[in-house]
C-alpha cells in the first residue's frame, strides 16, 4: 500500500521513466533469451550428429549438485522479488536481509557451477557443450551478479526507499533472468 | 474529415528562429536523437563509400575473365566478402536506424527516445566495429563471403575472419539497443490523441522490425560466438571430423540473415509509404493494410530461413519451406497494390524523393518476383550459387533499400538542414542511378541461368558480354552517388531555405523549424488527426498555419491550392 503511495508522489515526468525503464526491461529479457534458445538448437543440432548421447565411453554428468543449485538459484530469485516488495512497501530491514540472502544463494551457484565447469573432464563435443552452454550462462550470473552486490552497497548506505526503487527492481528483473535461462540450460543438459 | 479548430499561427508573422547546426557538435558523444540521428546517416554513407570502393574493384575485375586486378583468387574472396558485410552491416542497416533514429521521437511529438543515453551508446559501438571490418583486410582477410559459413570461415580463413565477427558481433549488440529503444518509444511516447493506428507508417515499419531485430538478432549473437570459440577456443561445433555440423551453421546464421533481409527492406517500405502519399497528394491507400503487413512480413519472415538451404537440407522440409517462402509475396503484394492505389489519380509531383520511390516500386517487384522464382525448387537448385541469386539480392538490397534510401534523404534532407537539394541534380542522379542500377544488375539473371557461378574472379569468355555490360553499368552507378555526395555539399552551403515544411506534409516532423529546435517542439506539437488526409480543406488550413508559425520556403517548392472548388474533391492539399 505503501508502495504505490510513493509511486503516486511521481512527476509524470518520473513517471514516465518508470514505465519506459520497466517496458525496456521486459523488451530485452524477452529478447536475450533467444540467445539461450539458439544455444538451445546447437546442443540439439550437435547432439543428433551422435547415436548415443552422452557419446559412447563418455560419462553422463552428475545431477544432485546442479539440481541442487537450480533450486538455490530459483529460491534466491523468490527473494529478490521479497526484498523487492519489501523496500516498495518501506521495510527496510527486511529488504536487506532478503537482498543479502539473494546474494549468498547466488554466489553458491555460481561456485558450484563454476567448480562443476573446471571438474568436466574433456571429451569433445559433450563436454564442449556443457562447458559453452555453462559458461555462456555464468557470465551473465557473474555480471549481473555484480549488480546485485552493487546495489547491496547503496543500500547499505540508504539510497533506496519506497520512493527510488528502480535500481533494486531492475537488478531484480535481471536476476530472474538470469534464473529463467538456467532453467532452459538446466532442463537441456541434465534432462533431455 | 478534418475538422480540427488550428491554434497555431495565430499570430500572423511570430516565426521561430532557425537554429544554427554546428559540425563541431557532430563529432562528439551526444544524447540528443537528431544529433545521433545525423551520426548514423553520415557514418554510414562512409562506409556505403568503402563498399562501393570494394563493389568498384569487383567489377573492374569481372570486366575480363582473366585475373587482372586481383593477383589471386584468394584477394578477390577478400573484395566480396568485405562488400558484403560492409554494405549489410555498416551501410543499410546503421542508414534505416539514422532515419529511425531520427524520425521516430519527432513523428509521435516527442522530445527524445526513450533512453537517450542508451541511443548514444549503440550509436558509438558502430565506429569501433566498422575499424574492426575495414582492419580485418588487413590481417589475413576473410574470405568466407558475407555468409561466413564454415568450413570456409574456420578452417580457410584468415584471423581477419575472427576480427569480421566480431565487428559484426558489436554491430549486432548495437542494433538490439537500438531496437529496444524504438520500441519503447513507440509504446511509451505517443502523444495524447494519437492511436497506434494515428502513427505515420515509416513508426509502423520501425516497429515491425525492431520487433524482428530484438527477436533474430540474438540468434546471430550466438551463432557468432561459437564461431569466434570455433576459431580461437578450441571447439569443434562446426567441424564435421570431430563431431560437429557445418550445417549447424547454415540454420542458426540464416535463422537470423533470413529475418535480416526485413530488418533491412521494412524501413524502405515505410519510407515508401510516406513520400508516395505526400508527393502524389492523397490518402495513404489502405493505411490498415500497410501496418498489419509489415507485422506479417516480420512474422511469416521467420518460418523461411531454410530455402537458403534447398541444395544442402533433408528433402523432406524442402516443401514446406518452399511454401513458407511463397507466402511471404503476398504481404509484400498487398504493399505493392496499396501503393499502387495511392498513386492511382492522385496529383503526382515528379520530385528526387517520389522518383527514387517509383524506382524502389519497379525494381522492387522485380527483385520481388525472381525470390518467388528461387522459392521454387526446381528453379533453385538450377541456378543454386549463380549471378541469378547476386542479382536477385541486388534487386532487393539496392533496388530496394538502396532506392528508398535516397528517397527518404531527399524527402527529410530539408528537415534536418534547413535547406532544400537541388532538384535538378537530384532528378539527374536518379537517371544515372536508374539506369546504372538496372545495366548492372539486370545482366546478372542471364549470367546466372546460363550457369555462371558466383564468387568467382575467372569465367568463361562467353559470359563476358554480359560481365562487361554489367561492369559499364556500375560505373555509372558508382559516378551517379557522387553527383548526391556534391549535392549534399552544395546544398548545405547554399541550398534554398526550406522553410517548416516545404512538401506540405501533415505528419508530425513537418510541424516545427527545419531543423528543429533542441526540444524539437516549442510548446506541445499540434496534432493533424489524420497523417495522411491530403485533399481536405482541413489539411490545408493546418499547413498553411505550419507555414505562417514556423517560416515558409525561400520559394514556394508545392503549390497545390485547388484552381477551383470543383476540382478539390479528387486533389488539393
Amino acid at each position: 500500500m505503501q508502495g504505490d503511495l510513493a509511486e503516486r508522489r511521481l512527476t509524470p515526468k518520473e513517471e514516465l521513466d518508470l514505465k519506459n525503464k520497466r517496458t525496456g526491461l521486459a523488451i530485452f529479457q524477452v529478447s536475450w533469451i533467444m540467445v539461450f534458445i539458439c544455444m538451445m538448437v546447437v546442443h540439439w543440432q550437435i547432439r543428433a550428429q551422435s547415436p548415443t548421447w552422452p557419446p559412447e565411453g563418455v560419462e553422463r554428468l552428475g545431477i544432485v549438485a546442479p539440481t541442487a543449485m537450480t533450486l538455490a538459484l530459483i529460491f534466491s530469485s523468490l527473494l529478490a522479488r521479497r526484498a523487492d516488495r519489501a523496500l516498495k512497501a518501506g521495510q527496510t530491514e527486511i529488504f536487506l536481509w532478503n537482498w543479502r540472502m539473494t546474494i549468498a544463494l547466488g554466489v553458491l551457484f555460481v561456485l558450484v557451477m563454476g567448480f562443476e565447469w573446471l571438474t568436466v573432464p574433456i571429451s569433445g563435443q559433450y563436454s564442449n557443450l556443457f562447458r559453452v552452454l555453462v559458461g555462456f550462462h555464468g557470465v551473465h550470473a557473474l555480471v549481473i551478479g555484480a549488480l546485485l552486490v552493487r546495489v547491496y552497497r547503496s543500500a547499505l548506505k540508504g539510497v533506496y526507499h519506497s520512493g527510488n526503487f528502480w535500481p533494486v527492481e531492475g537488478a531484480a528483473g535481471l536476476w530472474y533472468f538470469v534464473t529463467i535461462a538456467w532453467i532452459l540450460f538446466y532442463v537441456v543438459l541434465y534432462w533431455s | 474529415m478534418a475538422s480540427i479548430s488550428v491554434p497555431i499561427g495565430s499570430v500572423p508573422g511570430q516565426s521561430a528562429p532557425r537554429p544554427r547546426l554546428r559540425v563541431s557538435d557532430y563529432l562528439r558523444w551526444s544524447v540528443d536523437h537528431k544529433i545521433i540521428g545525423v551520426q548514423y546517416m553520415v557514418t554510414a554513407a562512409f562506409f556505403f563509400i568503402v563498399g562501393g570502393t570494394l563493389a568498384m574493384l569487383i567489377r573492374l575485375e569481372l570486366l575480363t575473365p582473366n585475373l587482372d586486378v586481383v593477383q589471386t583468387g584468394s584477394q578477390y574472396n577478400t573484395l566480396f566478402s568485405v562488400h558484403g558485410l560492409v554494405m549489410i552491416f555498416l551501410w543499410i542497416i546503421p542508414m534505416m536506424a539514422g532515419f529511425g533514429n531520427y524520425l521516430v521521437p519527432l513523428m509521435l511529438g516527442a522530445k527524445d527516445m526513450a533512453f537517450p543515453w542508451l541511443n548514444a551508446f549503440a550509436f558509438w559501438l558502430i565506429p569501433p566495429a566498422g575499424i574492426l571490418m575495414v582492419g580485418s583486410m588487413l590481417v589475413g582477410a576473410p574470405e568466407a563471403g558475407w555468409t561466413q559459413y564454415p568450413p570456409l570461415s574456420t578452417l580457410f580463413s584468415g584471423d581477419g575472419q575472427t576480427l569480421a565477427a566480431l565487428s559484426v558481433h558489436l554491430l549486432g549488440i548495437s542494433s538490439i539497443l537500438g531496437a529496444i529503444n524504438f520500441l519503447v518509444t513507440v509504446k511509451n511516447m505517443r502523444p495524447p490523441g494519437m492511436s497506434y493506428w494515428q502513427m505515420p507508417l515509416f513508426v509502423w515499419a520501425i516497429v515491425a522490425t525492431s520487433i524482428i531485430v530484438v527477436m533474430a538478432t540474438p540468434f546471430l549473437a550466438g551463432a557468432l560466438t561459437l564461431l569466434i570459440l570455433d576459431r580461437v577456443g578450441g571447439t569443434t561445433f562446426f567441424d564435421a571430423t570431430k563431431g560437429g555440423d557445418v550445417l549447424l551453421w547454415q540454420n542458426v546464421f540464416w535463422f537470423y540473415s533470413h529475418p535480416a533481409v526485413y530488418i533491412m527492406v521494412l524501413p524502405g517500405m515505410g519510407i515508401l509509404s510516406d513520400v508516395l502519399s505526400v508527393h502524389s497528394r492523397k490518402p495513404i491507400f489502405g493505411y490498415k493494410m500497410i501496418a498489419l503487413s509489415s507485422m506479417a512480413i516480420g512474422i511469416v519472415g521467420f518460418t523461411v530461413w531454410a530455402h537458403h538451404m534447398f541444395t544442402s537440407l533433408q528433402p523432406e522440409l524442402r516443401i514446406p519451406f518452399m511454401i513458407t517462402s511463397m507466402i511471404i509475396a503476398v504481404p509484400t503484394g498487398i504493399k505493392i497494390f496499396s501503393w499502387l492505389g495511392t498513386l492511382w489519380r492522385g496529383k503526382i509531383r515528379f520530385t528526387s524523393a517520389m522518383l527514387f520511390s517509383l524506382g524502389f516500386l519497379s525494381m522492387f517487384v522485380i527483385g520481388g518476383i525472381t525470390g518467388v522464382m528461387l522459392a521454387m525448387i526446381p528453379f533453385n537448385l538450377h541456378v543454386h550459387d549463380t549471378y541469378f541469386v547476386v542479382a536477385h539480392l541486388h534487386f532487393v538490397l539496392f533496388g530496394g533499400s538502396v532506392f528508398a534510401i535516397y528517397s527518404g534523404v531527399y524527402h527529410w534532407f530539408p528537415k534536418i538542414t534547413g535547406r532544400m537539394l537541388d532538384e535538378r541534380l537530384g532528378r539527374l542522379h536518379f537517371a544515372l542511378t536508374y539506369i546504372g542500377f538496372f545495366f548492372t544488375f539486370f545482366p546478372m539473371h542471364f549470367a546466372g541461368m546460363l550457369g555462371m557461378p558466383r564468387r568467382v574472379a575467372v569465367y568463361m569468355p562467353e559470359y563476358q558480354g554480359l560481365n562487361a555490360t554489367a561492369s559499364f553499368g556500375s560505373f555509372l552507378l558508382g559516378i551517379s552517388t557522387f553527383l548526391l555526395l556534391y549535392n549534399v555539399i552544395a546544398s548545405l552551403r547554399s541550398g534554398r531555405l526550406a522553410g517548416a515544411n516545404p512538401w506540405r506534409a501533415l505528419t508530425l516532423e513537418w510541424a516545427t523549424t527545419s531543423p528543429p529546435p533542441a526540444t524539437n517542439f516549442v510548446g506541445d506539437p499540434v496534432l493533424f488527426e489524420d497523417p495522411y488526409g491530403y485533399g481536405t480543406e482541413g489539411a490545408s488550413d493546418y499547413l498553411d498555419a505550419i507555414e505562417r508559425r514556423f517560416g515558409a520556403p525561400s520559394q514556394p517548392v508545392v503549390v497545390d491550392k485547388p484552381a477551383s472548388p470543383a476540382a478539390q474533391g479528387a486533389s488539393g492539399d
